[in-house]
């Protein structure tokens, strides 16, 4: 079997007195996508912000396409590839829908007229296309997270970290998320992806990885996991005698 | 788009014969004054407007600037076009030295961060033989109107269009505002923070830097309290708050129509001096509480207003399934 995309090994960081993510490891093929589910405060996001360069660890190594990016800024790893998006959207709020993409298309296209023709590519593929002069502020909160999306795509990047991209969506919006999660991996990119609604993780993830008090308490395909009586526990809590 | 370009053309075409039509130096002297606080706020906005730092020690570039000519023209007997380009490259040198720890703060923490290194700089400037302390500087005369006011016109005026290219055309005015709105989002994009805030920073400082060269040259004489107060700062900054930050035509408008203010009241109203500061500070005190946004942002949100609502509505819920009712 070729490399893995992204490989976490025993990956330790804390907060203080607290192990927010305590020795976990686990890897990504090209092409699958990945859920990343656990109670909350189980520091799904924290792993989200290790892997993305937010934060170093405080032991272990990342390594993605081969190459050790521990500890690397944020803004080096948007470049070779890591796209991510955040939980509580982030969108540039002062500017439209367009800008927004377009300053994300400079990572690989840095003349404005390639990277504005490549933002309209990527909002086609998002279905924001026609919003696009709108300001950013005036999305709806499905809007908003469309565009979170669309700003991470626009880096082109080989592996997308989604963190809670469906949450707070109504059904009819979170199927739109779902197929375009779908055809994202189609167009080959990898995904690890953090959601709370299980039929969602349950649907689209080749494999599942359950975090409980900073560890990982499972590992494997959906199915398998749900069964798992250490992660029902650590969702219902412990049955009674 | 174009409409606004013919204006700006106008303008500097209306400026340009300025000279040759009135006479009076006075008057040439008031104007090539006003053109200079146009250079001061728009460089201030570079930094507080498009990238979101308030820095409240820009008057510090602005008098580096004038006492490295004075100088440089002193000491060395440089000619001041040497000196012009060297003032502007210390101004650099010194936001490169003061924004590599400052950048990193955020808001009022900035705002006080620069606010003491300027006054830093005031106090060596008062301190030092060489900068004459509180006796401040002379410099070698050249009474010459018309040059001074070509002089700072075609500086204003290139300074206007490179920030217009880079901040309204280029990728860089993109990035900025990137920054100012979310530098998290910014720093998933690939983008660099720490060296686009630098960038702007140094940005901002040398033009500063350059006008400041202009200025002493022009008046002659320099002193900590003139060109390293705190009015330069806080006039530039009324100046780009008023007229409508985040814009380079906002401030512009602003310095013009206070530094007129201000020019009337000293030559016409002298008895009424005393009431000059609390007239001002009653118009910007209701400026900033009724128009937020300052004059040009007031001004160009209305004719946004006025543009979408001759436009037919766009009819959205038959293409968009259901997004706009969460």
């Amino acid at each position: 079997m070729s490399e893995p995309l992204l490989q976490v090994n025993a990956v330790t960081k804390t907060f203080g007195g607290l192990h927010a993510v305590f020795q976990v490891s686990f890897q990504m093929n090209s092409g699958e996508i990945i859920g990343l589910i656990g109670p909350n405060g189980a520091g799904k996001t924290t792993l989200f912000n290790v892997i993305s360069g937010f934060y170093a660890p405080n032991k272990g190594q990342i390594h993605f396409k081969g190459q050790d990016i521990s500890g690397k800024p944020p803004y080096k790893l948007a470049v070779l590839g890591i796209g991510r998006t955040f939980q509580v959207v982030k969108p540039f709020a002062g500017l439209t829908v367009l800008e927004n993409v377009i300053i994300a298309s400079f990572a690989k296209h840095p003349k404005r007229r390639q990277a504005e023709q490549h933002a309209w590519k990527i909002l086609e593929t998002t279905g924001l296309a026609d919003r696009a002069n709108a300001q950013a502020s005036s999305l709806t909160l499905a809007g908003r997270k469309r565009l979170e999306v669309s700003k991470a795509l626009a880096l082109e990047p080989t592996l997308l970290l989604l963190d809670e991209v469906v949450a707070g969506l109504n059904p009819t919006e979170a199927d739109r998320t779902i197929e375009l999660i779908l055809s994202l991996r189609n167009m080959g990119i990898t995904i690890l992806i953090v959601e709370h609604i299980m039929r969602v993780i349950m649907n689209i993830s080749d494999r599942v990885v359950v975090l409980n008090f900073g560890q990982k308490i499972a590992e494997g395909i959906p199915r398998d996991v749900a069964m798992d009586s250490g992660v029902i526990q650590a969702y219902l809590g412990e049955a009674p005698l | 788009m174009s409409r606004k370009y013919l204006l700006l053309i106008l303008a500097f075409g209306i400026l340009l014969a300025v000279p040759s039509v009135i006479q009076d130096t006075f008057f040439l002297r008031i104007i090539t004054e006003a053109i200079l606080w146009i250079g001061l706020a728009i460089s201030w906005d570079v930094l507080a407007g498009y990238t979101g730092y308030l820095n409240f020690g820009h008057g510090a570039f602005f008098g580096v600037g004038a006492y490295t000519t004075a100088l440089l023209m002193n000491l060395c007997g440089c000619p001041f076009f040497v000196a012009l380009p060297v003032a502007g490259v210390v101004a650099g040198i010194v936001a490169l030295i003061a924004g590599i720890p400052t950048l990193r703060l955020k808001g009022a923490y900035f705002a006080i961060a620069t606010w003491a290194l300027a006054r830093a700089v005031q106090q060596v400037a008062l301190v030092m033989d060489i900068t004459g302390g509180p006796d401040g500087m002379r410099l070698p005369t050249y009474l010459h109107p018309g040059f001074f006011y070509y002089l700072m016109l075609g500086v204003v005026a290139g300074i206007f269009a490179l920030y217009w290219f880079l901040l309204e055309k280029a990728p860089f005015g993109l990035k900025v505002k990137a920054i100012r709105e979310d530098d998290q989002s910014a720093m998933s994009l690939g983008l660099n923070p720490t060296k686009i805030k630098l960038q702007a920073f140094i940005l901002s400082a040398i033009p500063a830097g350059i006008l400041g060269a202009i200025y002493a040259y022009w008046i002659t004489y320099i002193d900590p309290a003139s060109v390293l107060g705190d009015l330069v700062t806080d006039q530039a900054v009324v100046m780009a708050v008023f007229g409508g930050l985040g814009t380079l035509i906002g401030p512009a408008i602003g310095a013009i129509i206070i530094f007129s203010f201000k020019t009337y009241f000293w030559a016409y109203l002298s008895n009424y001096q005393v009431l000059y500061l609390i007239i001002l500070g009653g118009v910007i005190a209701a400026g900033v509480v009724f128009l937020p946004n300052g004059i040009w942002g007031t001004i160009s949100g209305y004719l946004q207003t006025r543009r979408t609502l001759k436009q037919e509505p766009v009819v959205q819920e038959k293409t968009d399934k259901g997004a706009h009712h969460v």
